[in-house]
């Protein structure tokens, strides 16, 4: 299945969907449009143009060989895949944490991932950028950041 | 005459006052070095910023903001001249013939002709911006519903117009906004709207999350794809003065450049990409020597850069005088007037004098300070293009984290900007654009709004988007816009028929 394909089909789909939704919301008239009116116009477009994305896409494999780029050959997914584990566990212990111990481990793993083989360097890097965001983001420009359950950090 | 001095002078004793040259100055400053930075753009940096300024006045908060934006249009030609990398997209032309001149050893004049180009637009762009915003602004005053949802639909269908690839994929970006400015509230009958029973979602999707995602977290991901480092230009940077023969070859460029830039900036959804692409062309159709396009042309760079500066000025009409954003940074500006309580539109210049001209004249200062960070300072700059993106690429997600969690001290906004940074990544794979959804996603409310009112006052009559001039106009141009690429294709088929 060609890429336009698929995700034409997946706009169709979710056009659908939100048709649906939008008839739950009700519609209302044309004089006195209610809740689901826009929702619905916007819906229905979605799901025609992926009609068409998919039609379209699917004449013009019929009509000329077309060179289907291997978009996922050559990708480094290991590196992204990384990065969005650390960005996801960010997340979650940003408030168990706090702010000074978690953003310090978010750098670490990441300025590891390019540098599998060193420590200090890493080390030295995640302390100074943490160090340094805490005092411009909580103490200059007052953010308001959760200390956690080692309580680091002062208000 | 008296009340244009008079706003003169209110523009001049606000832009001038110590924290707003300071303002200023931090602005252009960071415009600059996000210029400079490929990876982050000025809707990125925007995003991350606003939170920073709701402690600032208005004005103050929009002189800093836009200050990043035609900052970074100086900044973007930099590392297009040296590296062959556009620090934004605007700047993608400049690559053309400005990487050549460097090849040949004319680093200096490329940089310095682009330097002085982006001046004398942007200082040119500020005073037709001065004489035609407020009359345009009276004209908008009569505005009503049907002329502001026609309007709204043109900014929209123009944006996808000027995206590169499938106009289809374009518009099914700007049905995805208008679908997610949906979640939450309906303003009108108070009902919530697709929030999946999470209470976060009863205000609706954060715009700046949003942005984050699609635009910082995603081109992180996307560069991340190829670990490959930036090679810098090595050739040393001397004689950043163009000799009079580059000035010859330039003054006429730069001239066109500065007016195309302006009218094409003005139209909403139009902007300094679009700009800076159709320079060119015209600037090769114009010049005695097209073949030296593409090999160092020195006009080829005057006149892009003079038109995507001053279509950064230009764009700042639809803003003041509509309320209605030409691209995604002026979007941002909008939201940054409404937090303040400033409703955008005909009535600000009016009621709020000081925020229009003190921003006009903050700009003058702006581009004064511009030439002086750019021109001496440009071995600085060049130093930064080496701190690898290993180092760098932690800062960018660290500061999408930041951005995005300060706005409400929530994280959930920080998951939003997460889902939103896969989805960005997936949407560059499968080549779709993500800047009409995030214009479509703004402008998602004002379309809805406008067009229940008019269908509301019309009895659910839609002749009435033909019934007035400007309504009519607008509604015809996004039609003709829709139709054209099927026209374009029949007619390029029967012309490649017939030449077969």
């Amino acid at each position: 299945m060609k890429r336009d394909q698929i995700s034409g089909s997946f706009w169709l789909i979710l056009g659908i969907a939100i048709c649906i939704g939008s008839v739950k919301l009700h519609l209302g008239t044309f004089s006195k449009p209610r809740t689901g009116f826009m929702p619905f116009l916007a819906g229905a477009s979605m799901g025609l143009l992926g009609l068409i994305l998919v039609v379209s896409s699917i004449i013009e494999g019929k009509n000329e060989e077309i060179k289907e780029n291997k978009i996922w050959v050559k990708v480094n997914i290991k590196n992204i895949l990384f990065t969005l584990l650390a960005l996801i566990c960010y997340g979650m212990f940003f408030n168990l944490l706090g702010f000074i111990l978690a953003t310090f481990l978010f750098f670490l793993l990441l300025f590891k991932l390019t540098e599998p083989r060193k420590w200090v360097m890493p080390l030295i890097l995640s302390g100074v950028v943490t160090i340094l965001s805490y005092l411009l983001f909580a103490v200059w420009l007052k953010c308001q950041f959760p200390i956690g359950i080692f309580k680091l950090g002062w208000r | 005459m008296p009340d244009f001095l008079h706003n003169f002078i209110l523009g001049s004793h606000t832009a001038f006052s110590t924290m707003n040259v300071l303002y200023c100055f931090i602005g252009v400053f960071i415009g600059t070095l996000i210029g400079v930075l490929p990876g982050i753009g000025p809707t990125g940096t925007i995003s991350l910023l606003l939170p920073i300024t709701y402690g600032m006045s208005p004005v103050s908060a929009i002189i800093m903001l836009a200050g990043i934006y035609y900052g970074a249009q100086y900044g973007g030609s930099t590392t297009s001249i040296l590296v062959n990398i556009p620090g934004e997209a605007s700047s993608v032309v400049t690559c053309i013939d400005g990487y050549q001149m460097a090849r040949q050893g004319r680093a200096g004049p490329a940089l310095g002709i682009a330097a002085f180009s982006s001046f004398f637009a942007g200082t040119f762009g500020l005073i037709i911006l001065m004489f035609v915003a407020e009359p345009l602004a009276g004209i908008a005053i009569k505005f009503g519903p049907p002329e502001y949802f026609s309007l709204l639909v043109l900014a929209i269908i123009i944006s996808t117009y000027l995206c590169h690839g499938s106009m289809i994929k374009a518009l099914i970006m700007i049905t995805a906004g208008v679908s997610l400015s949906q979640v939450g509230l309906d303003t009108i009958t108070g009902q919530t709207r697709f929030t999946l029973g999470i209470m976060h979602l009863e205000d609706g999707v954060g715009l700046i999350p949003v942005v984050m995602g699609l635009f910082g977290v995603a081109e992180v991901f996307m560069n991340l794809e190829e670990s490959q480092e930036v090679k810098v230009f090595k050739a040393k940077i001397k004689g950043l003065l163009p000799n009079l023969k580059d000035w010859k070859e330039s003054i006429g460029a730069m001239v066109r450049g500065t007016f195309l830039g302006f009218f094409l900036g003005i139209l909403p959804g139009g902007g300094a990409i679009v700009a800076s692409f159709l320079s060119y062309g015209v600037e090769k159709k114009f010049s005695k020597h097209p073949e030296t396009f593409g090999k160092g042309a020195i006009a080829g760079v005057a006149g892009p850069e003079s038109a995507n500066n001053s279509a950064s000025s230009g764009a700042f009409i639809p803003l003041f005088t509509l309320g209605i954003p030409a691209n995604s940074v002026m979007a941002l500006l909008l939201g940054a007037l409404m937090i303040h309580g400033l409703k955008p539109g005909p009535f600000l210049i009016k009621e709020h004098p000081e925020i229009f001209w003190g921003t006009i004249m903050s700009m003058y200062l702006g581009n004064v300070i511009l030439i002086f960070l750019n021109l001496p300072l440009i071995s600085i700059w060049v130093k930064l293009l080496k701190v690898p993106y290993r180092v760098l690429f932690p800062l960018i997600l660290f500061f999408c984290i930041i951005g995005s969690y300060s706005i409400n001290n929530n994280i959930f906004d920080v998951f939003i900007m997460l889902i939103f940074g896969i989805i960005g990544y997936l949407f560059r794979k499968h080549e779709y654009e993500p800047a009409p959804l995030v214009l479509a996603l703004i402008l998602g409310p004002m379309i809805e709004n406008s067009l229940r009112q008019s269908l509301l006052i019309s009895g659910g009559n839609f002749l009435i988007f033909f019934e007035k001039p400007i309504s009519c106009f607008g509604i015809v141009i996004a039609i003709l816009i829709l139709v054209s690429p099927i026209f374009l294709r029949k007619y390029r088929t029967s012309i490649s028929k017939l030449a077969e």
